[in-house]
């Protein structure tokens, strides 16, 4: 009842970025002034990647005072120059270096999911932030599929709260899961989301607006949203939390170094094997470098994390490291993702307000008379004309009915779902024979459907047509795909069934931390996004209260 | 010339129509104002280009480069440019001036490398593919209708091919070393892309365009345009209509 009342009015106790942040210009302040590391000194934490696993742990570590360099592949944005209201000119905020994909059902990467610069793919993200449940963490307990966490949802849910606070959510209370409130009411729902929702009640379906992680209201520095639609291509307007503007101005502020355009190759062990260091390149440098450090995080999300232990071979790891019993690069997971758009009389304009707007989570856990295990979420959507355009062709639309349909843009809205597909040992991450041009060999991510993730996809798909029957439309068309990465280098109770343990640890590496999406067993029908921060902050908490037992670590402080 | 028709009836759409064919497009009005592909209408008193004062600098400058004349083709050869335009002009139905310059922006894009960050584990590099499919659809050309390449084909035979390469029912020595299905993919991803990047090809589908700083404020369901936007064709008399649109 209190947190209803104060809607609005609580902010983060521990994390200034809002106020950092400068109101004329997007350039992080402190970015001229922050703090450099010379490559021979032993900072306390390497992080590779500055996303929202590594973000995260270098702004909580770096207010306990840890000395900490974060190496970050992509560059350092200047948004407003850098970024643009524009589908097609935002191609530099993707991770577009070669992959190669197989499997019965493989998986788009670039900008559907794969982020690459300060920031990561929250970046471009849509803005969403619901929590996982607490059966997430139990799932093989409770459904007999996937994995269960070697950590519980309670373990988390402190984490949920601050982030929230942080970033800061945007939401109505929320009925599902563990149920909460959230610290900003939810944003106005436009037309072409109410439409939709229409159908849903119609159709006896609870749906609620948000959360989404947008000012709305106000925040410090951030502006509210302006509702321009371009969430994906990275905000402008500074109201779209990413770590950009949530963690990284207070980390800066804080004594950490983010070292862009820098791709790390190697995690570098002593004859002890402890991490020592990570070995990487310079954009445009042929040169290798090597940074010291007393300790490593690996913050590069499902694809790059186990590349890089793939590739971090020595004669005591010859397989790379947490890999002794093949488990590095397995388990990788993908959302299912079908979208349907409904044609209305009344033109709705869908490409106003945030993409993601009213949600369900009702079918979020096991239903038996669905035939089939976990569940899925609901979401609208809003894509823009290409994305539309993907819409089109996928129904098999080209020519002058594809233009027809493309003329009919105005009169049609969204709405998707978000399949729990399950965790499997075949959908993995591998290195490929060809090499990027620093030497290391690319990834090759392999991507099958098994039979219950099938069941599920289809009958949502059938969901999806309801409401929008319900809600009137017209004609429908719909597109098949898959959303979001999780795991490849997931958490568990030993080497055998997992890279790392509870505290985030590799196995067999006493100082080497993962930190990012990979590490989690199973994904719910959430975006990942809140979780990634939300396990980033218990780490570093755990991390500097000592609860990890840093014997073998031997941190400086 | 267009009949008296609402755009709240679905009727035009390929969908709903007794034989699945979309109409010819002249039951839209011609632009008024502004260009689009074709100049065909269904806004026909909308401009984006007229807002391009209230976007902020940098997007105007990536928007605006895409009015710059195009090419000339530094990717695709002298050889491979008449079947490459007759495909993009299939796709997309380009058969008329003005047209989006959808060749022009495919090839600066391969020119520069800018690929999208995966490939499939059975198909070539994003170039090689666009490459293939050209020699490909030269040799179905040949093979069903014995003409020398797929730009010589009359535009009902060349739909007919494009129809097979979107169904993935072409085989032949180019499509061999690819899968046919992924490479429809990989050329429309950027075909439409190239397309749908254009402002003229905005005004046709009345988006409202870039946002920033400016922002969107009319979110429906009952005010839903902008000062800048124009509502769907209409048969009233523009002249009458326009000035009462002035936001």
């Amino acid at each position: 009842m209190i947190g209803n009342l104060l809607k609005g009015a609580r902010g983060p106790k521990s994390n200034d970025s809002r106020y950092l942040l400068d109101v004329h210009r997007r350039d992080l302040p402190g970015k001229d002034t922050m703090c450099r590391y010379p490559e021979s000194d032993e900072v306390d934490l390497l992080i590779v990647g500055a996303g929202a696993g590594g973000s995260v742990l270098a702004q909580r570590l770096a207010r306990k005072g840890w000395r900490i360099v974060i190496l970050e592949a992509g560059p350092f944005w200047h948004p407003d120059e850098d970024w643009v209201s524009d589908e097609a000119g935002s191609h530099r905020l993707y991770w577009n270096q070669k992959r190669i994909i197989g499997g019965a059902d493989p998986i788009s990467l670039g900008k559907n999911n794969s982020g690459r610069g300060v920031g990561g793919s929250m970046v471009h993200y849509a803005g969403y932030t619901p929590r996982f449940h607490p059966s997430d963490f139990e799932t093989l307990t409770k459904d007999g599929v996937g994995a269960d966490w070697p950590i519980s949802y309670g373990e988390l849910k402190p984490h949920y709260e601050e982030l929230e606070r942080e970033l800061p959510v945007a939401g109505q209370n929320w009925p599902w899961g563990d149920p909460h409130s959230y610290p900003f009411s939810p944003h106005p729902v436009s037309g072409a989301a109410q439409v939709l929702w229409r159908g849903a009640i119609e159709m006896g379906i609870e749906m609620r607006a948000g959360p989404v992680g947008i000012v709305n209201g106000t925040f410090g520095n951030r502006p509210h949203c302006i509702y321009r639609g371009y969430c994906l291509q990275g905000c402008k307007v500074n109201a779209k939390a990413s770590p950009y503007v949530t963690h990284l101005p207070d980390a800066l502020a804080h004594g950490v170094e983010i070292r862009a355009d820098s791709m790390a190759v190697r995690v570098e062990l002593d004859d002890a094997g402890k991490a020592i260091g990570v070995t990487y390149v310079r954009e445009g440098e042929a040169l290798e470098r090597f940074q010291r450090a007393a300790a490593v995080a690996v913050c590069g999300y499902s694809i790059e994390t186990p590349r890089l232990l793939l590739n971090s071979t020595s004669p005591r790891f010859p397989n790379g490291l947490g890999n002794s019993e093949d488990q590095v690069g397995r388990y990788v997971m993908v959302q299912g993702a079908s979208q349907s758009a409904g044609r209305f009389p009344d033109e709705q304009r869908m490409y106003k307000a945030p993409p993601p707007e009213v949600s369900s989570e009702q079918f979020y856990e096991t239903d038996e008379d669905r035939g089939f295990a976990r569940g899925f979420s609901i979401q609208t959507i809003s894509p823009l004309p290409i994305g539309w355009a993907e819409h089109v062709i996928a129904e098999g639309h080209f020519g002058r009915a594809l233009r027809e349909y493309m003329r009919d843009y105005n009169h049609w809205t969204t709405i998707g779902v978000l399949n729990e597909l399950l965790p499997q040992p075949e959908n993995r991450v591998t290195l490929a024979e060809e090499k990027d041009p620093y030497g290391v060999p690319v990834a090759h991510f392999a991507h099958s459907r098994c039979e219950n993730d099938k069941a599920n996809m289809e009958y949502s798909k059938k969901i999806l047509k309801d409401i929008l029957q319900a809600a009137g439309a017209q004609d429908t068309l719909t597109i098949q795909r898959y959303a979001h990465l999780i795991g490849g280098a997931r958490m568990g109770t030993g080497p055998e069934n997992s890279v790392v343990d509870a505290d985030h640890r590799v196995w067999g590496v006493p100082n080497l931390f993962l930190a990012d999406g990979s590490v989690c067993p199973t994904q719910g029908s959430a975006n990942p996004a809140l979780t990634i921060m939300a396990l980033s902050s218990r780490l570093a908490e755990r991390l500097a209260t000592k609860q990890i037992r840093a014997a073998a670590m031997e941190l400086a402080r | 010339m267009s009949e008296k028709r609402s755009l709240r009836d679905p009727g035009h759409l390929p969908n709903l129509r007794p034989d699945k064919r979309p109409r010819d497009p002249s039951w839209l009005p011609r632009q008024r104002r502004g260009i689009t592909p074709q100049m065909i209408g269904r806004y026909p008193d909308y401009d984006v280009l007229e807002n391009t004062e209230n976007w902020d600098e940098a997007t105007r400058r990536v928007v605006t480069a895409r009015l710059d004349p195009p090419g000339p083709l530094r990717f695709f050869t002298a050889q491979e440019e008449p079947t490459l335009r007759a495909f993009c002009e299939v796709l997309l139905a380009q058969d008329a001036e003005p047209r989006v310059p959808v060749v022009e922006l495919v090839d600066e894009k391969l020119a520069a490398g800018r690929l999208d960050g995966y490939e499939y584990e059975d198909m070539p590099d994003d170039r090689q593919t666009w490459r293939l499919v050209l020699q490909g659809l030269d040799g179905t050309a040949q093979e069903w209708h014995g003409k020398a390449s797929f730009a010589a084909c009359d535009s009902e035979d060349q739909e007919g091919i494009v129809k097979a390469f979107a169904a993935g029912a072409l085989a032949g020595e180019a499509w061999v070393q690819l899968n046919v299905s992924h490479a429809w993919e990989v050329c429309t991803r950027m075909a439409l892309e190239a397309f749908y990047s254009h402002p003229w090809a905005w005004n046709e589908i009345g988006f409202g365009g870039p946002a920033y700083p400016q922002g969107y404020m009319r979110l429906g369901p009952l005010s839903i345009l902008e000062p800048h936007e124009r509502p769907g064709a209409t048969d009233e008399d523009p002249v009458r209509v326009a000035p009462e649109l002035q936001g």
